[in-house]
């Protein structure tokens, strides 16, 4: 009898263990949440991707301290290392999921803006915006539209996406080239002496999304003319099967298939930079956030930054849209929702855009904010492609940043069978499209 | 030349030869991993990238300099030892409890109950994620090694549950009825008789829970935020970001992490191998 209880006992135990662990309930907590208030101060805890070996590491570990010097014995900042974008983005959906967002969120471009709208966790901004002329003054009409849904402003930019594409001076001499294409037609004759002097013409990735290959593409859709140019101005597009877009990825298929490295079918953005890093490849479409690579010498040799120019997409085209930026999640604590909203004008002030600017090489959100000396100095070719960009008459946000995100995926999944030839142009864009419908 | 050859026919000699040949391969597939690995971590990012096995043109240690650094390694390194050693304890002093009393009672819903255990080896990590961050904040666990323990301890409680329990029934009943007969109660039983027997069991469990504890990533994600919980799965992510790399960091980080757990087999590799095959015991 003892023996049978003792087993029972053990049984229940494991089974109550078990369900307890298994038990969801819909019902929130904010125990263990991600504020603690340690006397009258506030301390905002603040997971970010932003870290490690990321280039903006340095800048948000500046304006932390900075925050947390102006604000001190009021609001603290305590930054939660969250090392990989994508970690960030599965932590940020599970917090998501639970109600446990933390107080500030960067969408990135990640687009988590709307999947937070979506579950109503979001702070209206538009209040503390028209409160403030100063933050105000730094949303220029693109930067509205990225960040608002329905006339509120829920969200506040400090970087822009100027993106262009680099070259190899020296390889583009070898070739008898002398300037960049400004035409496609002349891209394309470009492409083809570079391959008749041996040198790979594009540094290309598929996996993890295939941005750079992904920027070439959408620069092509978007000066095909109007119906290219619209589309790409559309916000999360269902329908990928135009004209323009069966182009451009009939395009793509022919850079993978005759222009690029043989580790593109695969290769991620490591494999594309370190191609072009190497000098086994004459061009490579990124943005300014690449510059400090050409002078990393981990990565290549001493005088290479002094073999790379900068220029825009034929066609005149540059990508420009500013990346989605900070939003306050709803909080139980009002204080905490304030401290948030500090925290986010403090981030995407034009100093922290400066900041930004000056340490890591990357383009202000703000046209407003002016260009410093040391900027200057320190990112010569920034400067450089900022000049052209200000003649480019076809601006649009890129591919990637409006899709769906789920699209990501069948992006990364599909372009190796478009370069191997088992899907055509026109097969690629229908799967993007019955993929997109999923999301209606 | 060894005397023993010469004695060797020419159809044992070829034998032999091939016989070597086997195992210098197996022993290369096993060791090309780590020497790679290492190898790497003196290597510029240019050369990983470019030249997957090539020999690195020269041997610096920048690497190891940056990947302590970059993460915080050693600390992500000790939190890993303590979560997946007590883990792996309990999950195996309690599932031998559990597996014990479901291959030897009989109750009612045994079955049922057993299989209900089982089945939850079948649900995806992905569908535990939002329960588990829910039951383990609403505890007050989130971001303590507590936490990650209990979590790890149940995680692996189906497979354990079933390789021993395995082992229990394997065990002859007469061993349990011998001491019963010398007066020994239920739970010194189990405790001095079952548990030496079952040794094998035991410690294929702890294998096998110990690589999954030490090699956990998404749950040491979503339930830590600082840096006094975290294990080492994460500390490599801080050497990959979507436009940026530091491979030779990373490498080293590696190899940092896999050397003393290489040398902890190397030292107790007997042990280990002894603890496999033990237990084994037949009617």
């Amino acid at each position: 009898m003892k023996k049978r209880l003792t087993a029972l006992a053990l049984a229940a135990l494991m089974t109550a263990g078990c369900l307890s662990g298994c038990g969801g309930g819909t019902e929130t907590t904010d125990e263990g949440a991600s504020t603690e208030s340690t006397g009258s101060e506030i301390v905002i805890n603040y997971p970010t991707f932003q870290c490690g070996v990321n280039t903006a590491s340095p800048v948000v570990d500046q304006l932390i301290e900075e925050f947390n010097a102006e604000y001190a014995g009021k609001y603290r900042i305590q930054k939660e290392d969250v090392p990989g974008d994508a970690n960030y983005v599965d932590k940020i959906k599970v917090q998501l999921g639970t109600g446990d967002l933390p107080p500030v969120v960067y969408g990135g471009g990640y687009n988590l803006l709307d999947l937070a709208l979506a579950k109503d966790v979001v702070v209206d901004l538009t209040p503390y915006v028209e409160a403030d002329p100063e933050w105000k003054a730094l949303y220029s009409d693109v930067a509205l539209t990225t960040n608002s849904r329905d006339g509120k402003i829920y969200a506040s930019s400090s970087e822009g996406s100027l993106v262009g594409y680099f070259y190899n001076k020296d390889l583009f001499a070898q070739a008898g080239i002398d300037a960049p294409a400004t035409t496609w037609d002349e891209f394309w004759q470009q492409c083809d002496k570079l391959k008749a002097a041996g040198i790979t013409p594009l540094a290309l990735d598929t996996a993890d999304s295939a941005w750079v290959t992904s920027l070439w593409a959408g620069a092509m859709i978007a000066t095909s003319g109007d119906e290219g140019y619209e589309f790409m101005k559309q916000m999360n597009p269902i329908d990928y099967n135009n004209q323009p877009t069966i182009d451009a990825f009939t395009n793509v298929q022919k850079m993978l298939q005759e222009y690029t490295t043989l580790d593109a079918i695969g290769g991620k953005y490591e494999h594309a930079a370190n191609n072009f890093l190497s000098g086994q490849a004459a061009m490579i479409a990124n943005g300014p956030w690449m510059i400090g690579d050409f002078s990393d010498e981990t990565k290549t040799t001493a005088d290479f930054a002094d073999k790379v120019g900068v220029a825009i997409f034929p066609g005149n085209f540059v990508y420009d849209a500013p990346i989605q930026g900070y939003f306050v999640t709803k909080q139980d604590d009002p204080a905490l929702e304030e401290a948030a909203v500090e925290m986010v004008k403090f981030f995407t002030s034009a100093h922290a855009q400066q900041v930004a600017l000056e340490v890591q090489g990357m383009v202000p959100a703000s046209s407003t904010v002016e260009i410093t000396e040391t900027a200057k100095q320190n990112y010569p070719l920034l400067v450089e492609f900022l000049d052209l960009a200000e003649g480019a008459t076809v601006r649009t946000d890129n591919l990637q940043a409006t899709m769906y995100p789920n699209l990501l995926d069948v992006v990364s999944q599909d372009l190796p069978l478009l370069a191997s030839g088992e899907m055509t142009a026109t097969e690629f864009c229908q799967t993007l499209s019955t993929e997109a419908a999923k999301n209606q | 030349m060894n005397p023993a050859w010469r004695t060797l026919s020419a159809k044992e000699r070829i034998l032999c030869v091939l016989k070597y040949i086997f195992l210098t391969i197996c022993v290369i597939v096993a060791i090309f991993p780590i020497a790679w690995v290492i190898m790497s971590s003196f290597k510029t990012n240019a050369e990983i990238l470019s030249n997957g096995i090539g020999l690195p043109s020269s041997f610096s240690l920048t690497g190891y300099v940056q990947a302590l650094a970059i993460s915080p390694i050693l600390k992500y390194f000790m939190n890993s030892v303590i979560v997946a050693v007590v883990a792996t304890a309990a999950n195996v002093f309690f599932l031998a409890m559990a597996a014990y009393v479901f291959a030897r009672c009989q109750f009612r819903f045994k079955n049922a109950l057993y299989m209900l255990l089982s089945l939850s080896l079948v649900i995806p990590m992905t569908a535990l994620l939002n329960p588990v961050y829910i039951v383990v904040n609403g505890m007050g666990l989130a971001d303590t090694k507590t936490g990650l323990i209990l979590v790890y301890t149940a995680l692996n409680l189906p497979m354990s549950l079933l390789i021993l329990r395995g082992t229990f029934l394997s065990i002859p009943k007469s061993l349990e009825e011998a001491a019963y007969v010398d007066g020994a109660g239920f739970f010194r039983t189990f405790i001095q008789i079952m548990m030496p027997c079952a040794k094998g069991g035991l410690a294929s469990a702890a294998v096998l829970a110990f690589l999954n504890n030490w090699n956990e990533f998404t749950f040491a994600l979503v339930l830590t935020s600082g840096q006094e919980a975290r294990t080492l799965p994460l500390s490599l992510s801080y050497f990959t970001s979507q436009f940026s790399f530091n491979y030779t960091a990373m490498f080293a980080a590696i190899t940092i992490a896999v050397i003393p757990s290489i040398a902890v087999f190397a030292i107790f590799q007997e042990q280990v191998v002894s603890s496999l095959t033990a237990g084994a015991v037949k009617e």
